[in-house]
């Protein structure tokens, strides 16, 4: 575990230094700041269902980018050799680039968190749709840094993971459609494939284990993945 | 000249390397490669670019597994028992792979606690291998901000800074220019005796002044072991071989 902590430590450093994340924080702040004003300032309802569709949309096209040189920046400089030399398990290298990456999106959902604020100040939110969107947020966060990893692990080129992170991303968010060409009872398992399909419920305040099961397993099956990944050689 | 399929035997040796392949696509990178390594010795490992000698070594640091054969570094397996192999060696890569972004205490610091050593230690360590690789006035300097040679004497370091039995260096000449590679032969000489030393190269002249044995490697085979002082034309016995 000390060197799971050692790791994170190495990972927090260069993601927190690194020009993309505050890229990434920007575009990120300004889009839906920018939206949330103009949809209280038009609707004056006191919700933040609109947001949440939107930062779903962010994060599947921005966080590609963040994870892109987890592991493909590593091989490309070589340094991946130090760190699969040391005496480190695989998983903790794995796990401190997936934290990594985790922590600066929760940063910016926290950062978002002002918008609520703004509405409890302002107005008479649910609360629950907004807590059930936040955990939702962090779920995806979660399935979409740790395909990401898996993409960075795989390639040394940096351009190349973040393509096949957000091609994977797309697919899944798009895989609900292909229900309609596959026989049953197939159809259902494709159906429950669906990112979105899990998303909606949580925004809509109604909270299922089973669409938390969904970003969970999926999280731990990249993950998974990426371990083998570097552990094959 | 003892043959490489019959090793001369060695008494509870740090590395022992038993009919190790390594296969890539079914062409064989190492070929049924048997070699022990005494305790404190320098040993060369020669070959021409592409002979396995890089390969030989990713084995042995737990980089690479092998197609078959078995490794061991101080009786620990390098697969089955690969932490206990890896926290006795120490291993500078032939690419100087260092992270650029950070200074050389910050780097020297993680590659110490990545292997174990608790805060104090560390530094203690830090100080210690900075002395001893001349690098004592640049530990706050950026890395990407030095010199090749500078490089080089920080990737000694981490490989240094956990107090390693075993030396592992890839082409440690590589690049360097002749001070350099004179500063880093006797360095490597320094070490004989108190660690065991294992370096690559594909200069004859190299690992003639600073290995105490030669292994020549060519096409992934390992053609024969020889005590330097032992062979007085060490060239002539290469071009009969190769």
């Amino acid at each position: 575990m000390r060197a799971l902590g050692v790791l994170l430590r190495k990972e927090l450093h260069a993601t927190f230094t690194s020009p993309i994340a505050y890229a990434v924080a920007a575009v990120f702040l300004l889009v839906t700041g920018y939206t949330f004003s103009l949809t209280l300032f038009f609707t004056k309802v006191a919700n933040l269902t609109y947001i949440f569709h939107q930062m779903y949309v962010l994060l599947i096209l921005l966080v590609p980018v963040l994870t892109m040189r987890a592991f493909a920046e590593e091989r490309k400089a070589d340094t991946l050799e130090l760190l699969l030399t040391a005496p480190v398990h695989e998983v903790w290298i794995v796990l401190a680039k997936f934290l990594a990456a985790l922590v600066l999106v929760a940063c910016l959902l926290i950062a978002s968190g002002a918008y609520a604020v703004v509405l409890g100040l302002y107005g008479e939110p649910d609360w629950a749709p907004i807590y059930g969107g936040y955990l939702a947020l962090f779920l995806l966060a979660c399935l979409l840094v740790s395909v990401g990893t898996l993409a960075s692990s795989l390639t040394e080129n940096q351009v190349v993971a973040a393509t096949c992170s957000l091609g994977a991303c797309l697919m899944l968010w798009f895989a609900d459609s292909a229900a309609y060409m596959v026989p049953a009872p197939l159809d259902s398992v494709v159906i429950n494939l669906s990112l979105i399909g899990h998303f909606t419920p949580f925004v809509s305040g109604s909270l299922f284990l089973s669409d938390a099961g969904y970003y969970l397993t999926l999280s731990l099956l990249a993950l998974f993945l990426a371990t083998r990944v570097v552990t094959d050689r | 000249m003892s043959h490489p399929t019959e090793p001369a035997r060695i008494d509870n040796p740090i590395v022992a390397i038993e009919g190790v392949s390594k296969l890539y696509g079914g062409v064989a990178a190492v070929s049924d490669v048997t070699l022990h390594v005494r305790r404190g010795e320098v040993l060369g490992l020669l070959g021409p670019n592409g002979s396995g000698k890089t390969t030989l070594l990713r084995m042995l640091t737990g980089y690479l597994s092998p197609t078959s054969g078995r490794l061991s570094v101080d009786g620990y397996d390098t697969e089955s028992q690969r932490m206990e192999a890896r926290r006795r060696i120490g291993y500078v890569p032939e690419s100087l792979p260092l992270y650029s972004h950070m200074r050389v205490r910050e780097f020297l610091t993680f590659m110490a606690r990545l292997r174990g050593l608790d805060a104090s230690a560390a530094a203690a360590a830090i100080v210690e291998v900075a002395e001893q690789v001349g690098l004592t006035d640049r530990l706050a300097a950026p890395i990407r901000t030095l010199s090749r040679g500078y490089r080089q004497r920080v990737a000694i370091a981490q490989a240094l800074v956990h107090r390693p039995d075993l030396l592992i260096l890839d082409e440690p000449t590589n690049g360097l220019d002749p001070r350099q590679i004179i500063e880093t032969r006797n360095f490597i000489r320094e070490l004989a005796g108190r660690r065991t030393v294992i370096m690559s190269s594909h200069i004859l002249g190299e690992v003639e002044k600073v290995a105490d044995r030669v292994a020549i490697l060519l096409q992934g085979r390992l053609l024969s072991v020889e005590v330097v002082a032992d062979t007085p034309d060490l060239e002539a016995l290469f071009l009969s071989l190769t």
